[in-house]
C-alpha cells in the first residue's frame, strides 16, 4: 500500500508540466464539454500548463470524464478507463458526473461516478486518484483547479466528511 | 399575453379544408386555443388523414407523441403535429388505439420523418407500428423486454439489472481494433458504408445519451421545477428548451406572461445563438484543417459567454426561466454593458468571417458538397439552417412567432445551393441578424413586472410552442396533469435533421464525410464516432470523426 502510494506521487510528479488528457463523455448534456473545450482555446489557453488533449484513452495520463453514465454507455465506459495505462487519474466534471446530477436516480443513468464505481470494482478496474469537480456546468476556472488539486499543486476546496444517515 | 395566435381567417380557412377532405374520415374537427386544431381519426384511416395532411395540404410534420391515457381515458394516444407555415397553424392529428394491445399503421412511406417517431413509440410505449420493421432503439440492447418505461404503470427509478449479456461484454475477450480504439470517445455513432472512398450508405446509430428526461418530467418534478430540468437536456442550447417547454404550460393554460419577460427571454435566446453559431463555426474550421480560424472564433465567443454571465448569472444553464415569467431583471447598466460587448463582438466577428471565406481549402472544400436538395429537405421535414440552406424558407421566429419576436424586425438568410458552404453563410448571416436583434429588443425594453401574478393551471389541456433553436426548430408538446405535465413530448432540432444526413452523405467521399455530418449542426457530442464499414467486404474499421478529418487535436475533445 505504501509503497503504491509512493508511486502515485511519483507518477504525478512526472506528468506535472506535461498532462496528456482524454475526454470521456458518459452521456453529459454538452455543457460541461463545451467548457473542457473553452479552456483549451486561447482565452484561458491551458496547454501552456503542458495539458494537451489526446485522442485514445491509451495515451492519456488523466480522464476528463462528464455526464451521468447512462445505461447505454457503461460497458463503454467501462472499456475506456480499462485501457487507461496506471495510475489511472480521474476528473469527475460537473454535477452529473460526480452523483449523477439532476437525473441520478432517472432509469436511464448509473448515477454518476458513484454508481460506476461499483461496476467497476465488480470488474477489476481501479482508479487510483478521484477528484470531483462540481458545478452545473462546471466553470473552466474549476477545471483547471481540478487539475491543480490533482497533481497536489493546490489544495481541495472540500473537506471531506462522513455524514451518518440513520 | 399568451403565445402567438393564428388570425381568424386562416383559421376558418384552414377548418373548411380539414372539414371538406377529412370530413368522411374524421370524428371530430375542433380548434383548441394554444395547440391548434386537433383532428380525431379512428386508428384504422390514420394512413389516409396523415397522406391528406402531409401531401395535399403540405403541412410538415413537427412531432409525433404517443400517450399512455390509460388512466384517464383508457386509451392509448398517438398525437401527430402537423405545422401548416403559411397559415401560421398547426394541425394535430389523433388516434386512440387499444389499452391492451396498442398498435397503429406506420406512415414511414408517406412521411419519412415519421420514422423514429414510430420506432420511439414502439421502444418506450410499447406500441406496435405495423407494417414497418421494428427494432431496439433508444433503449439499450440489455432491456428487458416488455418494460416500457413511458408507460405510466412503470416507475421512472427503476433499475433492471444490467444482464449478462452485457457483463459479459464488459468482461469477455474484446477485439482491440486499431490505432483507432473503440472506446467511447463520443455518445453517438454513424456507420458509414463505403465502396472505395465513396460513401454508399450511412446508419446512424445512437441515444447513449438518453437520460429519461421525460419521464422524469412526468413523475418527479413539478411544474416549476420541471424548466430546470429542460435547460439540461441541452448544455449548448438549453436555454431554448425551458422557453419551448414554459411557452407550452403558458399556452395550455392561457397564462398572461407580462411583456418584459418576454424580451427577456429573446434577448438571452440571441445570445444564445450568438455563442452557439460561433461555436459551430470554429468547429467547421477545425474540420477543415483551419484551426487559427476554429482558435479565433473561439476567442470571440468567449465574451458571448461573459455576456450571459452578466444577464443570468450563469455561463451555460442560465436557470432564469420560470412557467410565467423570468426570475431575473436586469437594469440600465447591465443595457450598456450588453451593447458595448455586441459592437466588439460584432468587429470581430466580421473580420473573422472576411479571413474565413477567403481561405482557399474552406471554400473549396464545403463548395458543392454534402449537397441536400430541395425536394429532399422537403420530404424529410428539416429545420433550421439546414433547411435555409436548401432553399427551405423556414424560421419559427417569423412563423410561429413567441416571446417578442413579433416586435423586432429581422432578416431570414435564405440560400439555395444546399451545400456545407451554403450551410456556413447561413449561419454568418444569422450571427449578424442575432446582434441586431438585441440592439432592437434592448432599445425597446418595455417596463413592468417580468413574473405573472396569477398561475393556475388546470388539468388535461393540450399546449404545443415552438422555439427557433440554433439547430432549428425545437417543439414541445405537453398534455397538463395534476402538479405537473401528464406527458412531456421534447422533439429536438437534430432529431429532424439527422435522417437527412442519408441524402447528403450518399455518392460523397468519404473524406467530406466530417464536414458534411458536422454542417447540421448536431449536438454537438452526439456525433463524433464513424464507423466505416466497406460494402464489398464488409470490413470494419472504427474511426473517430475527427481522426477521419485527419487532424488529432483539440476538437477530439468535442
Amino acid at each position: 500500500m505504501e509503497n503504491r502510494r509512493d508511486n502515485l506521487l511519483e507518477a504525478l510528479k512526472a506528468i506535472r508540466r506535461s498532462i496528456w488528457v482524454f475526454h470521456l463523455n458518459t452521456g453529459s448534456c454538452n455543457a460541461c464539454d463545451i467548457e473542457i473545450l473553452d479552456v483549451l482555446t486561447p482565452y484561458f489557453d491551458v496547454e501552456r500548463f503542458g495539458i494537451k488533449p489526446v485522442a485514445s484513452p491509451r495515451h492519456a495520463d488523466l480522464v476528463l470524464m462528464t455526464g451521468p453514465v447512462t445505461r447505454k454507455t457503461l460497458p463503454k465506459v467501462v472499456n475506456a478507463l480499462r485501457a487507461v495505462p496506471r495510475p489511472r487519474l480521474v476528473l469527475a466534471i460537473g454535477a452529473c458526473a460526480v452523483g449523477g446530477g439532476i437525473w441520478h436516480d432517472s432509469y436511464s443513468v448509473s448515477g454518476g461516478v458513484e454508481g460506476l464505481k461499483k461496476v467497476l470494482e465488480e470488474n477489476g478496474v481501479e482508479i487510483d486518484k478521484l477528484v470531483y469537480v462540481p458545478g452545473c456546468p462546471a466553470r473552466p476556472e474549476a477545471i483547471i483547479y481540478g487539475v491543480a488539486v490533482l497533481l497536489g499543486i493546490a489544495k481541495p476546496k472540500v473537506k471531506e466528511e462522513v455524514v451518518e444517515v440513520k | 399575453m399568451v403565445d402567438f395566435e393564428p388570425s381568424k381567417q386562416d383559421l376558418e380557412e384552414v377548418r373548411a379544408q380539414l372539414t371538406e377532405k377529412l370530413g368522411h374520415i374524421a370524428r371530430s374537427v375542433e380548434y383548441v386555443p394554444g395547440a391548434g386544431i386537433l383532428v380525431e381519426v379512428p386508428v384504422k384511416r390514420i394512413r389516409e388523414a396523415v397522406k391528406i395532411i402531409h401531401n395535399d395540404l403540405d403541412a410538415y410534420l413537427r412531432t409525433v407523441a404517443g400517450v399512455d391515457e390509460r388512466p384517464v381515458k383508457g386509451v392509448f394516444s398517438a398525437y401527430y403535429v402537423f405545422g401548416l407555415d403559411s397559415k401560421h397553424v398547426n394541425i394535430i392529428v389523433v388516434a386512440y388505439m387499444d389499452s391492451d394491445k396498442p398498435s397503429i399503421p406506420s406512415v414511414v412511406d408517406i412521411a419519412p420523418s415519421a420514422d423514429w417517431y414510430e420506432l420511439e413509440m414502439y421502444d418506450l410505449l410499447g406500441i406496435r407500428v405495423e407494417g414497418r420493421r421494428l427494432y431496439r432503439f433508444i433503449l439499450p440492447e440489455d432491456w428487458p423486454e416488455g418494460l416500457y418505461p413511458l408507460r405510466k404503470d412503470v416507475a421512472y427509478n427503476i433499475r433492471p439489472e444490467p444482464s449478462l449479456r452485457s457483463r459479459e461484454a464488459i468482461s469477455g475477450p474484446r477485439i482491440p481494433v486499431g490505432p483507432y480504439h473503440p472506446a467511447l470517445h463520443e455518445p453517438e455513432y454513424f456507420e458509414l458504408y463505403v465502396e472505395g472512398e465513396r460513401v454508399v450508405d450511412v446508419r446512424y446509430n445512437g441515444f447513449h445519451v438518453h437520460r429519461g428526461i421525460e419521464k422524469l418530467g412526468e413523475s418527479r418534478f413539478t411544474y416549476q421545477q420541471v424548466p430546470f430540468l429542460a435547460e439540461r437536456i441541452c448544455g449548448i442550447c438549453g436555454f431554448v428548451h425551458s422557453v419551448c417547454y414554459t411557452q407550452a404550460v403558458e399556452n395550455a393554460a392561457r397564462i398572461d406572461v407580462p411583456e418584459r419577460a418576454l424580451y427577456i427571454r429573446s434577448l438571452v435566446l440571441e445570445v444564445e445563438r450568438l455563442h452557439s453559431h460561433l461555436l459551430w463555426i470554429g468547429v467547421a474550421c477545425h474540420l477543415l484543417g483551419y484551426d487559427a480560424g476554429f482558435m479565433h472564433a473561439w476567442r470571440i465567443r468567449e465574451k458571448t459567454m461573459v455576456l450571459a454571465e452578466l444577464l443570468t448569472g450563469s455561463r451555460k444553464t442560465y436557470g432564469i426561466n420560470l412557467v410565467g415569467g423570468v426570475r431575473k431583471d436586469i437594469n440600465r447598466d447591465k443595457i450598456g454593458k450588453v451593447l458595448d460587448t455586441v459592437k466588439w463582438v460584432e468587429d470581430e466577428f466580421k473580420k473573422l468571417v472576411e479571413v474565413i471565406t477567403s481561405v482557399p481549402q474552406v471554400v473549396k472544400r464545403a463548395t458543392g458538397t454534402g449537397i441536400l436538395p430541395k425536394h429532399d429537405a422537403r420530404a424529410y421535414s428539416v429545420v433550421g439552417p439546414v433547411a435555409r440552406a436548401s432553399g427551405l424558407n423556414r424560421d419559427v421566429r417569423r412563423d410561429y412567432p413567441y416571446a417578442a419576436y413579433k416586435e423586432v424586425s429581422f432578416k431570414v438568410p435564405v440560400y439555395s445551393e444546399g451545400d456545407n458552404l451554403a450551410r456556413l453563410l447561413v449561419r454568418v448571416d444569422e450571427v449578424l441578424e442575432s446582434i441586431e436583434i438585441i440592439r432592437q429588443l434592448l432599445d425597446q425594453l418595455p417596463q413592468g413586472p417580468i413574473m405573472a401574478e396569477e398561475l393556475e393551471i388546470p388539468e388535461g389541456r393540450i399546449g404545443v410552442s415552438s422555439v427557433e433553436a440554433p439547430r432549428g426548430e425545437d417543439i414541445h408538446f405537453i398534455i397538463t396533469g395534476k402538479g405537473r405535465p401528464y406527458r412531456w413530448r421534447v422533439r429536438a432540432p437534430t432529431y429532424q435533421n439527422i435522417p437527412a444526413l442519408k441524402v447528403m452523405l450518399k455518392d460523397a467521399p468519404l473524406a467530406d464525410a466530417p464536414l458534411t455530418i458536422a454542417s447540421i449542426d448536431p449536438c454537438f457530442s452526439c456525433t463524433d464516432r464513424v464507423v466505416v464499414v466497406d460494402a464489398r467486404t464488409r470490413k470494419r474499421r472504427i474511426i473517430s470523426l475527427r481522426k477521419l478529418s485527419k487532424i488529432n487535436c483539440i476538437g477530439c475533445l468535442i
